[in-house]
């Protein structure tokens, strides 16, 4: 099991990854564009384009740069408010984005790399919360240091 | 006998494995707790997130929403069938689409406009659209009503009608009522008669025939385009740009 602050810093370098993608896809989109796919492909004008990318009128990866921001205040935060709204959190984003590529993939019947990159980070940093959650859940418990004994305990 | 040391020794062991067992206890308590509170909140902001994703801009229109800018789009353009300008030009744009299709939806409404008043208008290109039924069952019911009024010289009417009132695919909005009004939009001259069209069975051959062009193309989405003209043939699929269509039907003059 990975020491609780290395998943910790690996969750706050993630989100920043995630803000970076999620920024640059709002920044295309906001010029009236859309993504630059690699390779020259057109997954990515495409579900630009589609009636999924807004939720009521917001770009939805406006929703992701919150999404990571809160992700990486979660990943800051000690103790079990950070590491279940972490979870919470991951649980989510996760969720929307397997909702998002199912509808790349069946729906819009294109794929855009940026999406597919943030859903893996999305991915990845469930991995992260889960583990902490799970593996350090009430760990400041176990953690107290055992109180001397007092004359009238033993 | 044990001396007062060890017995003291032995109960503070005992008191501490007590205390350990507790705390495990707690930490399991919390686990399940704040771990299924988790599970719930998380299950009910994606089900919100996908609700309000749904409702957002995905009802069908009215079906005759837009005819009019169908009919000024498309005046004085000839139709053949499935085929939108002179049949005899020298290059010929065919799109392999599905009517409920969202991205075929954006090629219609961004692009198509363009190639239309451009090289299609000019006589240089004609623009043909073949049913290619890749969404659902509802996208033959579509693809016949809109073979039906081609019967009566509306086809293209039809299907850019369509496209501007398109709603969510398979989730049924594509009923008989839909279909007519979008016919009465398009300015099907009979509707009697192009209901009866509708129903004939020799569409499921020219679909089936479709079916299989696209296929041995290598279609594996829609939209996709097949360009030909005197310098050869060529394909592309996706949410093509005019640009991009202009430079395939350069690539077979």
């Amino acid at each position: 099991m990975p020491r609780e602050q290395t998943l910790r810093v690996a969750a706050i370098a993630i989100a920043i990854v995630g803000i970076g993608v999620a920024t640059y896809i709002t920044i295309a989109d906001s010029g009236g564009g859309a993504p630059a796919c690699l390779a020259g492909g057109h997954g990515c004008a495409t579900v630009a384009k589609s009636q999924y990318s807004h939720v009521a009128g917001v770009n939805v990866a406006v929703f992701g740069i919150v999404g990571y921001v809160l992700l990486a205040i979660a990943a800051a935060t000690p103790g079990d408010a950070g590491r279940f709204g972490g979870l919470v959190l991951s649980l989510v984003g996760f969720g929307f984005s397997a909702y998002l590529t199912y509808l790349e993939l069946f729906v819009i019947d294109a794929i855009c790399q940026w999406c597919v990159a943030s859903a893996g980070l999305m991915t990845l940093l469930l991995i992260v919360n889960a583990t902490r959650a799970l593996g350090y859940a009430g760990a400041e418990l176990t953690a107290r240091p055992a109180t001397p004994p007092s004359a009238d305990q033993v | 006998m044990a001396s007062r040391r060890e017995q003291k020794e032995l109960l503070r062991a005992e008191r501490l494995a007590r205390e350990s067992g507790e705390q495990v206890k707690e930490r399991r308590r919390r686990l399940v707790q704040y771990g299924s509170a988790a599970a719930f909140l998380a299950i009910c902001a994606v089900a919100v997130l996908i609700i309000i994703s749904q409702s957002g801009g995905g009802s069908a229109g009215s079906g005759t929403q837009d005819s009019a800018v169908i009919q000024k789009q498309l005046q004085g353009i000839p139709q053949h069938g499935t085929v939108l300008g002179d049949p005899k030009a020298k290059v010929s744009v065919i799109e392999f689409g599905d009517l409920q299709c969202p991205a075929c939806q954006q090629f219609s409404t961004d692009t198509a406009p363009g190639l239309i008043s451009g090289p299609v208008s000019d006589g240089d290109v004609n623009y043909e659209f073949r049913q290619y039924l890749i969404i659902g069952p509802d996208s033959k019911t579509a693809a016949e009503a809109a073979l039906a009024a081609g019967e009566q010289n509306r086809y293209w009417n039809y299907i850019e009608l369509f496209y501007r009132n398109q709603g969510v695919e398979n989730s049924g909005y594509v009923t008989d009522d839909f279909l007519e009004s979008v016919a009465k939009g398009a300015g099907v001259p009979d509707i009697e008669k192009w209901n009866k069209d509708r129903h004939d069975p020799k569409w499921d051959k020219v679909l089936a025939k479709v079916q299989t062009e696209a296929q041995t193309l290598g279609f594996s989405s829609t939209p996709s385009f097949l360009v030909e003209g005197p310098g050869g043939k060529n394909t592309a699929s996706g949410v093509l740009s005019l640009s991009e269509i202009e430079s395939l039907i350069k690539s077979v003059e």
